[in-house]
């Protein structure tokens, strides 16, 4: 704690009593489970903007993002940002139809589109493994950061964030954790706005930043990395990020969440919008970055502890408390929406079906103890961190993109589709995307997401070919992908 | 020609990728704001209560012959 800065710290005690003063009231509006798990299904435009833009951008966003940056250059512009920004975009263009399915989940959607409610515990539990372990990365990269940033021990850190967030996600549900969302993302992307417009004074101009960055690394301004990355390495690195904006669990739940289609495009088409404004500064922060603690001296060796070192060593305080809160709400935002998506899975797509006849209130508590028993594991594991935060964000970006997009979302529109070619593409693209990306990242020159939904795809149309068309799921379908092609 | 700094290929990556989440929002000014074209309702009702369960699902499901 010796190394501890009053300000931040106190930034970061204030932050943490708003926040719970927000969560506590908007608590008071949870009533019953479809509040507590979907808002009621009555989210407005402005609330599921800022939910999402806030859970879009997460610690890894602000210290992976940062760090590649720094290490790489602007060639993450090319790849993972153009893939998320894309996804945004292409949701858009089938909400509609995913708003009129009326599901609440992703396994919900598989189930609807396989026929078999079967789908939905076996779909949960990959989605379940997977929100978790995003959960632990997030809190691992959460506590590192702020421990930089605030002086205080890494072990205690992790449990003051744990708390507070599964505190209020736990009591709140969707209602405390929208509202807090909101507050979060002003913050968020006010902070960066902030912090750039500083450092462009600071440095002289966007230009003299851009031109001095090229300068420390010409491949640094390249859109390949002057070469070090091959087409193909983009190609499925593009992909696998597009695809998991398709099969997020809490992406579908906010959809779920919004009060009708009108409310999910806005949503979406506002966020792509202000997201791609916003990651396009972040990065070029992350160029000013490199041009500011290089210029001064204060270049790191780990490229995650650049942004710190930026907080703690280069700007001055009252530039460093912005970013704090801007980091903090980054961080919580992301980690009360992966719980709150984790309980839900547990309580709505496994615990539902193994026990259809409970009541409302008694899977309202299900969730509320899912999402403490999770976040308290979550928790623990984070204090012996796993991996590094990019690898594994990548490693889980592969397997539910491999897994489930192109399967689902191709049977939402191929109404004839048969539902057990579907499942068996499902689990052809986890086997496969998840076996190349473990077998190293590829099988000889084709990347894991390649090789992945390759398999999916191959496999979807060699079953449903072999198995003839079942029509199980057409008459669910068609009309909804009648409507959506009429309107 | 380096706009900002940068190579022009640099500079047009940002440019797309900020043109690619902006897609829906160009789609949603042109299609809902400009022409009109209505969004269609969602089935009356909602889905609150039943969509707890996913008893909706579990019938329809049936009837599409599992």
């Amino acid at each position: 704690m010796s190394g501890a800065n009053p300000y931040f710290l106190a930034a970061f005690v204030v932050y943490l009593i708003l926040l719970m003063a927000i969560a506590v009231w908007a608590a008071r509006r949870t009533r019953n489970v479809m509040d507590f798990w979907v808002f009621g299904q009555k989210m407005g435009p402005t609330l599921a903007t800022w939910s999402l833009i806030a859970n879009f951008v997460s610690a890894v966003s602000v210290i992976g993002f940062t760090g590649a940056v720094y290490a790489s250059g602007y060639s993450l512009m090319t790849h993972t940002i153009l893939g998320l920004m894309l996804g945004v975009s292409g949701l858009y263009f089938v909400v509609g139809l995913v708003r009129r399915l009326n599901v609440l989940t992703f396994p919900d959607l598989v189930a609807r589109v396989t026929g078999t409610q079967a789908a939905r515990p076996l779909a949960g539990s990959v989605l379940l493994l997977s929100g978790w372990l995003y959960l632990v990365m997030q809190l691992v990269g959460a506590s590192l950061l702020v421990t930089a940033i605030t002086g205080v021990p890494y072990q205690y850190m992790v449990w003051i964030i744990g708390s507070v967030f599964i505190l209020y996600t736990a009591t709140g549900g969707l209602v405390s954790v929208a509202w807090t969302d909101l507050v979060q993302g002003v913050i968020m992307v006010g902070a960066v706005i902030i912090a750039l417009a500083y450092m462009v004074v600071d440095l002289g101009g966007l230009t003299e930043i851009n031109t001095r960055f090229a300068a420390l690394d010409p491949s640094f301004v390249d859109p390949t990395g002057g070469g070090k990355l091959s087409w193909p390495m983009i190609g499925a690195t593009f992909l696998a990020f597009f695809g998991t904006i398709f099969t997020e669990q809490d992406m579908l739940i906010r959809i779920a969440a919004t009060r009708d289609v009108r409310t999910a495009k806005i949503h979406l088409a506002a966020s792509g919008a202000i997201l791609s404004v916003f990651y396009a500064l972040l990065v070029l922060l992350g160029g000013a970055t490199a041009v500011a603690l290089v210029g001064s001296g204060l270049g790191v060796e780990n490229p995650d502890a650049a942004f710190p070192t930026l907080i703690t060593r280069y700007v001055p305080t009252w530039i460093g408390v912005v970013l704090v809160l801007g980091v903090m709400s980054a961080i919580l935002s992301t980690t009360d929406t992966r719980l709150h998506a984790i309980g839900m899975t547990v309580a709505r797509d496994i615990y539902s079906y193994f026990r259809p006849r409970v009541g409302e209130a008694h899977l309202m508590r299900v969730s509320r103890a899912a999402t403490v028993l999770l976040g308290l594991l979550a928790t623990a594991a984070a204090m012996d961190p796993p991996g590094t935060i990019i690898m594994l964000y990548g490693f889980r970006a592969v397997l539910l993109t491999s897994a489930f997009f192109l399967p689902v979302y191709i049977a939402i529109y191929w109404t004839a589709l048969d539902g057990r070619a579907v499942l068996a593409a499902i689990v052809a693209g986890a086997v496969v995307g998840l076996g190349a990306q473990v077998a190293g990242g590829s099988i000889g020159p084709v990347p894991a997401t390649f090789c992945g939904v390759g398999a999916s795809v191959a496999l979807l149309l060699v079953a449903h070919w072999a198995l003839g068309p079942r029509r199980r799921q057409e008459t669910v379908l068609a009309g909804v992908a009648a409507d959506e092609g009429a309107g | 020609m380096k706009p900002l700094g940068l190579p022009l290929s640099m500079f047009l990556v940002f440019a797309i990728v900020i043109l690619a989440g902006s897609l829906g929002a160009i789609h949603y000014l042109i299609v809902h704001v400009l022409l009109r074209r209505p969004f269609g309702d969602e089935p009356a009702g909602g889905l609150a209560g039943a969509a707890a369960h996913g008893e909706r699902r579990t019938a329809e499901s049936r009837e599409g012959g599992a």
